[in-house]
């Protein structure tokens, strides 16, 4: 039996208190088939064997408090790696970097990889902690994007209830939908660009017109 | 009319061969979430218990319960591999009880005609 098949027998047998292990052990950054654990809730609670309620309220707390696990490894771990990197040049203006680019996106990123881009969870969980996003925030937006996540999942699953499997496969070919718009948005946007040489260069607007 | 370079004929190239496969993962997408809206009949799977099986196959849970010999008890959350185990048979084989039961359960009440009287306590 496959690890999946083992995860989804021992979830029917023993409800929440293996779902608050699974999420929260997932959260912190062990690859487990957590989707897959949410969405086969979303089943049991249709069938009546789980409450609603009780399993938004238990799993969202159990990615919340595995996501604040990595966050703290991130930055007391990370500060030691931090410190010695600082001592170098170039490491320093990396760390600064990096520093900057979590207070301009850190909310938004937190945000999307709680709920659609689901695999950058853990790392942006480390990073946050290592670069010294404000733990305030980190936990603010982890709290709105967790809750999102599970009321999303648990509800899809509850809506196709006895169809896991089939629901999974759908997730998945929206998942490359999703990475193939992102790559439509890059090329697109790499495209405009290219398009404009003159944009940066104001000596240059007439000679963009007459090429045109 | 601007003239491109191979930049710009590369860059387009590459958006229109994305943009297709991309069409057509959300056609598949949106064809097959239309499909199992409608339909269920998953596979029977090791984890499943008695009464997820009979939800997704439309079957009263005890027609299930009764081609295994077994009583119905409220909330049963045992999966198939544990009544397997119990029973001292494969997965396989309580698998394949269950889906002849289905099979004889759908024959003697298809699922579209009248709705089955109910016959459990």
């Amino acid at each position: 039996m496959s690890l999946t098949d083992q995860l989804l027998a021992a979830l029917s047998l023993y409800g929440l208190p293996l779902l608050f292990g699974v999420i929260a052990i997932a959260a912190a950054g062990v690859p487990l088939p957590v989707t897959l654990t949410l969405v086969a809730t979303g089943s049991f609670v249709e069938l009546g064997e789980m409450k609603l309620w009780q399993v938004i309220l238990v799993a969202s707390a159990a990615a919340i408090i595995g996501d604040q696990i990595g966050y703290l490894i991130g930055r007391w771990g990370g500060h030691r790696v931090a410190d010695r990197l600082r001592k170098r040049k170039k490491g320093a203006a990396g760390i600064a970097q990096a520093q900057a680019f979590a207070k301009r996106w850190g909310g938004a990123g937190i945000f999307f990889s709680r709920w659609l881009v689901t695999p950058l969870g853990p790392w942006l969980n480390l990073t946050s902690g290592m670069t010294g996003y404000s733990w305030h925030r980190f936990f603010m937006w982890d709290v709105l994007g967790e809750t999102l996540w599970v009321v999303l999942y648990v509800l899809l699953g509850k809506i196709f209830s006895g169809r896991v499997q089939a629901l999974l496969d759908i997730l998945g070919n929206l998942a490359w939908v999703l990475i193939g718009l992102i790559a439509a948005l890059i090329l697109g946007w790499w495209f405009v660009r290219s398009l404009q040489p003159a944009a940066t260069a104001p000596n240059q607007k007439s000679i963009s017109k007459t090429v045109t | 009319m601007r003239h491109f370079g191979w930049k710009q004929w590369t860059a387009l190239a590459a958006l229109a061969l994305v943009l297709s496969i991309t069409g057509l993962f959300a056609v598949r997408t949106v064809r097959r979430a239309i499909y199992w809206r409608m339909h269920r009949d998953e596979v029977i799977r090791p984890w499943m218990s008695i009464p997820y099986v009979a939800h997704s196959y439309r079957v009263p849970p005890h027609v299930l319960y009764d081609s295994l010999n077994l009583f119905h008890p409220p909330h049963d959350r045992r999966p198939i591999k544990e009544i397997a185990k119990e029973q001292n048979r494969s997965v396989e084989e309580v698998t394949a009880i269950l889906q002849s039961a289905i099979a004889r359960e759908r024959r003697e009440h298809p699922p579209n005609g009248p709705p089955a009287p109910e016959t459990s306590p």
